[in-house]
């Protein structure tokens, strides 16, 4: 039997249609486990790492919390969590969020440091206190990076959720590791597909919001602006077009 | 008025950016501060709204120490436009304009009716508003600081090389805009420069500095030029000072031309009067409308014999398509018109022996 006709029988078992094994309610479960973890993760990483990034203090931190990070065996932390805390879903909620952290906190705080200083400096230069520059300014100039790492949040804790299954927790997960033990290969299949779709899903729908936060104009590099400044004007407006008053009357 | 006691800032590894500095910079009026890369000079300016802390001595602004003042609401009340323009890339130009009105409190509709008027008084068209700064040259971004800096007409403007970063054309069009402005508004303006040149230009009174803030001559541009304090000064005003010192010499000297025919008021309908393959256009009083070739319309640089330097005659027949610099009388009707040529060789009987005259060839952006 090829994978083509075990996607159809995974989608044909009434089982997978409605009641607690849906599809839908295993989606559902799979996105609300997700964005409780990453929203938990987010309340902590965001503010920390947006602080780091103005003040530019303890960016050391950031970097040794995403090297630590990204060493971290995504299983083991899931399994060792169950282990000190015994089965349950908030044994799982804990090593989720604690993945979710690094690349928000890198992300908010290379964004707001990645603003350009002059930017800053006029903020500051026109009355702007520091919250506010931080706010109204550094925020949104860094929100397509922030949202950038939200996004490698987002889709590391959807696939780290699935592998969560093997510990006892619902989602999509559970089709790919039930459809194992029980060499049920259709559902494992179907389990993994969808978790593919999903991670792809989310992947876009940042992709569009990134998009989006971009202020128009701005998606010419900083550099081609700097040579557009340097270069000749094509600008009728600065052309002086007003009797010229060269000379001030010396006293 | 702005006045510096003593003012100093040592940095912590013990550099000194500015030594002391006693200054007065008077109000209504434009101060240059220009001085070579290190001297202090940005430190100075920036003393003044407290982005930079004196470790020494004090700045008075009418009588108060900013030190005194809350950092934030001392800056709304000061006019702060620096050299990339700094504006929000996120929000839209008439709203980077309304930034302090806001911060003030004003309802967004005032701040941005407010807004509106002065890109407007800075020489936007209406529809730059709604763009977003990447959407504009530099030009037209430095306009929009100005801009900015004007919304809450704070009495003070501070502008740290607000125009080096554009290309020479665009930057003496912003400085004409700058005195236009400064004559309508009479702001105390404190201005910062590497540009001996600018400085002169748009300076009441200019401060040339050496190392660690020190003032190595503070005068009037004309005694600037004329008697510079020391040989160091002297070297800083560099060779080509004869060039400089156009701007303050009479521009009565250039001969001029008749226009062909001589002008007749009572026409209804404006002139156009040849200048090989360009047309001069002169609406019904005698003003000139424009340079046109076939369907090419160009403004028409015009100097007013005088009131206006040799300078001002040297651009305005540099800038014209035609090479021809008309002359205006006080109410802008034409009264005739001088060549290139005839105004190089006004420069060069000016300059005495005739060294250092430029020719358009030695200009940049002598055009045709």
């Amino acid at each position: 039997m090829n994978w083509l006709g075990w996607l159809h029988d995974f989608l044909a078992d009434p089982a997978h249609r409605s009641g607690p094994d849906s599809i839908v309610h295993r989606l559902l479960e799979h996105l609300a486990f997700s964005a409780e973890a990453l929203g938990l993760s987010a309340l902590v990483a965001l503010p920390l790492g947006l602080l780091i990034g103005y003040s530019g203090r303890g960016l050391f931190l950031v970097t040794a919390v995403a090297g630590v990070a990204r060493a971290l065996p995504t299983l083991g932390l899931v399994t060792l969590a169950v282990l000190l805390a015994g089965v349950g879903d908030t044994a799982v909620l804990l090593p989720l969020t604690a993945l979710a952290a690094p690349p928000m906190l890198v992300a908010a705080a290379e964004g707001v440091r990645g603003t350009d200083p002059d930017v800053r400096d006029a903020a500051r230069g026109i009355g702007l206190t520091h919250p506010q520059t931080l706010l109204r300014v550094c925020v949104p100039a860094a929100a397509p990076t922030l949202l950038a790492g939200v996004r490698t949040a987002s889709v590391q804790v959807i696939a780290t959720a699935t592998v969560a299954a093997y510990v006892g927790l619902g989602g999509l997960g559970r089709y790919v590791i039930d459809g194992l033990a029980t060499r049920n290969y259709p559902t494992t299949v179907g389990g993994a597909l969808l978790v593919v779709l999903l991670a792809v899903g989310v992947q876009l729908l940042f992709a569009l919001l990134i998009r989006l936060a971009a202020p128009p104009g701005a998606r010419s590099s900083p550099r081609t602006r700097a040579r557009r400044t340097g270069g000749p004007s094509e600008d009728p407006a600065t052309v002086p077009a007003s009797p010229p008053a060269l000379v001030k009357e010396v006293p | 008025m702005i006045r510096f006691e003593g003012a100093a800032k040592r940095h912590p590894d013990g550099t000194v950016a500015v030594r002391g500095l006693d200054l007065e910079v008077p109000a209504g009026r434009t101060t240059v501060l220009v001085g070579p890369s290190g001297c202090g000079k940005t430190t100075i300016l920036r003393m003044v709204n407290r982005m930079v802390e004196p470790t020494a001595g004090r700045v008075l602004l009418d009588g108060t120490d900013v030190a005194a003042l809350p950092a934030a609401g001392l800056r709304r009340g000061i006019g702060y436009v620096i050299q990339q323009a700094g504006l929000f890339p996120h929000r839209r130009v008439i709203d980077n304009v309304a930034t302090v009105p806001r911060l003030l409190g004003w309802d967004r509709r005032r701040a941005r009716a407010r807004a509106a008027e002065l890109l407007e008084l800075v020489g936007l068209p209406p529809e730059t508003a709604r763009r977003y700064p990447a959407q504009l040259s530099g030009g037209q971004q430095q306009r929009v600081g100005v801009a900015r800096a004007l919304a809450a007409d704070p009495p003070v403007l501070l502008m740290d090389e607000p125009f080096s970063a554009v290309d020479p054309l665009v930057r003496a069009g912003l400085q004409e805009e700058l005195l236009r402005l400064q004559g309508e508004l009479g702001k105390t303006v404190l201005f910062v420069t590497h540009d001996i040149e600018e400085a002169v230009r748009l300076g009441d009174r200019v401060v040339v500095l050496r190392e660690h803030g020190e003032i190595a001559q503070l005068a009037d541009p004309h005694t600037l030029l004329t008697a510079p304090a020391d040989a160091g000064v002297a070297a800083f005003l560099g060779r080509d000072r004869g060039l400089r010192g156009l701007g303050l010499r009479p521009a009565d000297s250039v001969p001029l031309t008749g226009l062909d025919p001589a002008p007749t008021p009572d026409l209804d309908l404006g002139r156009r009067i040849p200048y090989g393959g360009w047309e001069l256009a002169l609406d019904p009083s005698g003003r000139p409308e424009h340079w046109t070739r076939g369907a090419e319309r160009h403004p028409v640089p015009v100097f007013v014999p005088s009131r206006d330097s040799l300078r001002a005659a040297l651009d305005a027949a540099l800038l014209a398509p035609s090479g021809h610099a008309v002359a205006v009388d006080a109410e802008g009707r034409a009264v005739g018109t001088a060549s290139r040529a005839a105004v190089v060789e006004a420069l060069a009987a000016a300059n005495g022996t005739g060294t250092g005259a430029p020719t358009p060839e030695q200009v940049p952006h002598a055009g045709r």
